[in-house]
């Protein structure tokens, strides 16, 4: 995924030199490539993150195309109201990278962690949220954001779990895409590293349809009640706090144009506390196969055909 | 302006008067409307300034009497600090410490496009206490933006009393000067120093950012307003109103009718 990353960012500042790819000091090898090729398009803004998302903005009204690159624990949520106020507000194509999301850096403990991003940036106007599941998806949701002159945040995880789809999807704002089909009563939903979890999971309940959700805002209500109309049970999965994320948009639309049981399933609303590899840290936050299913089941139990 | 709008940021727009007074008389190469793609940049980072800009933009033409009629009125697009949605006010600011910040960022991508354009960003002293100003400078200097001309609009005073009291600032043109910029410290009020101020450090050769320190007074022009931070953000009586313009206008009117 790191690699469809680095290959659409090479393509697109090849084609439009107006892109510049703002760094906070940091990258390392996954720039390597990009400053060789396009040094004069490289701006390394050094360890100060206000600033960097102030320059983007200036580069941004005077015509240029900012990627501004950050561990996702720094920018979004360091940054907040930067993002708000000196981009948002004014609707900049500025194209945020937040590396590392959820507990990627599982060992390095909360400081490098982000499982509240998604909720910060979905209340702010204007703000528009992709989160791709695997290299086919990524490159897809480079393409569409560098289509789209407005701001964007494109959250990056846990990147090397494989892929979930066999060729690059035709990826629009606000649309699920098809992961697996079914018409048995659960639909699972998932966004980001989750929905390969989804797809394990789903194993479980015959005839479950997967679905993929890198558009997290928009997020269409038509195509949603559609993916879910067919079930009874929906299943949001998401590496991200249970609060404000994917599960958090789903029920909030669901509940208006389609109320049906939503079982949301992240972390947990807390920090770590402990640190270890990411197995251990997905597990100690009850997002591994085994206790994702349990909370299934406990779901299904309280909601009965 | 104040008046109709009740409780406003009144001294902290009075400080600067004179310095917008010269920049948009004699150094904003602005064209005949808001917004052209070459135009120099205005930053009011300070945002609670705001009301002295509402008054140069309606000198030259691009708000009405009728727009300066509305503000604080419902419906009204002339918010109390700066918005950029405001033709002819370039960034967001009021929550301070942005301005700066994105103002470089036009600076140097005037510089990345080979552009004679200038940016000039006013702060306050105030402001100086925002961490991300400091970052801002460092990046000024590291990118040697020398078509960046910050003024600091030094009052002396913030929210809850004395600069000095609260977050002492120090020696402001020493900590500008040992971040890379060249500096010179005048009178804020005094047109004539700052125009030739300006004047030779827009000329400067040297290859990095550039910075004035305006010595000002919080209120100036209204005895009763000087030096009281009572006025930062308060409402104009009906007798405090009158008394404000008659001393206004005892200064002004000798200049206008010599």
């Amino acid at each position: 995924m790191r690699n469809a990353f680095s290959a659409a960012l090479l393509a697109a500042a090849q084609a439009d030199e107006r892109i510049l790819l703002i760094t906070g000091d940091h990258g390392y090898a996954l720039f390597d490539e990009f400053r060789h090729h396009f040094p004069n398009q490289y701006i390394n803004a050094g360890i100060a993150e206000q600033n960097m998302v102030g320059i983007a903005a200036g580069l941004a009204k005077g015509g240029f195309r900012p990627v501004v690159y950050a561990l996702s624990a720094f920018s979004p949520v360091r940054v907040l109201e930067q993002i708000k106020l000196d981009v948002c507000c004014d609707e900049l194509p500025v194209l945020f990278i937040g590396d590392g999301a959820g507990v990627v850096y599982s060992s390095l403990g909360v400081s490098h962690q982000s499982t509240e991003d998604i909720a910060a940036l979905r209340a702010l106007a204007h703000m528009r949220i992709l989160s791709p599941a695997d290299a086919h998806e990524m490159k897809a949701a480079m393409e569409l954001a560098f289509r789209t002159p407005a701001p964007v945040y494109l959250r990056m995880g846990k990147s090397d779990l494989g892929p979930v789809h066999a060729a690059p999807p035709a990826l629009e704002w606000g649309r699920l895409l098809p992961v697996s089909p079914g018409d048995g009563p659960l639909v699972f939903i998932g966004t980001g590293s989750l929905v390969n979890l989804a797809v394990k999971l789903a194993n479980d309940w015959p005839g479950a349809a997967v679905w993929s959700a890198p558009s997290l805002k928009p997020l269409d209500a038509d195509s949603l009640v559609a993916a879910c109309e067919p079930h009874r049970i929906v299943v949001t999965l998401e590496e991200h706090n249970v609060l404000g994320g994917l599960g958090g948009a789903v029920a909030e639309i669901l509940s208006q144009e389609h109320p049906m049981p939503v079982c949301r399933i992240g972390v947990p609303d807390r920090f770590s506390h402990f640190c270890g590899s990411y197995a251990y840290l997905m597990r100690e936050h009850g997002l591994d196969l085994d206790s994702a299913r349990a909370q299934v089941h406990a779901f299904t139990k309280k909601h009965p055909a | 302006m104040a008046y109709h709008g009740s409780t406003v940021h009144i001294a902290c727009s009075f400080s600067l008067v004179e310095i917008l007074a010269v920049l948009y008389r004699s150094h904003l190469k602005l064209g005949a409307q808001p917004g052209l793609p070459d135009r120099d940049y205005l930053i009011l980072s300070k945002g609670h300034g705001v009301m002295a800009q509402y008054a140069c933009l309606r000198e030259i033409g691009w708000l009405t009497d009728e727009h300066i009629a509305t503000y604080y009125d419902d419906g009204t697009e002339l918010k109390g600090l700066s918005d950029a949605s405001v033709p002819g006010l370039e960034v967001n600011s009021g929550s301070l410490g942005h301005g700066l910040a994105v103002g470089a960022g036009l600076a140097y991508g005037a510089l990345r496009r080979g552009s004679s354009q200038k940016v000039y960003a006013i702060v306050g002293d105030g402001e100086c206490n925002e961490g991300s100003i400091w970052e801002t400078l460092l990046f000024a200097s590291q990118f040697k933006l020398h078509n960046l001309l910050v003024i600091v609009d030094a009052n002396g005073f913030q929210a809850m009393g004395k600069t000095a009291e609260i977050m002492d600032l120090g020696d402001l043109e020493k900590k500008f000067a040992a971040f890379g910029f060249e500096t010179r410290t005048v009178d804020g009020h005094d047109e004539a120093a700052l125009d030739q101020a300006i004047t030779e450090l827009v000329r400067s050769t040297v290859p990095g950012p550039r910075a004035i320190i305006a010595k000002t007074l919080k209120g100036k022009g209204v005895s009763f307003m000087e030096d009281s931070n009572l006025w930062h953000y308060t409402r104009l009586s009906e007798k405090t109103y009158q008394d404000a313009l008659a001393e206004l206008a005892a200064v002004a009117e000798p200049e206008l009718h010599p």
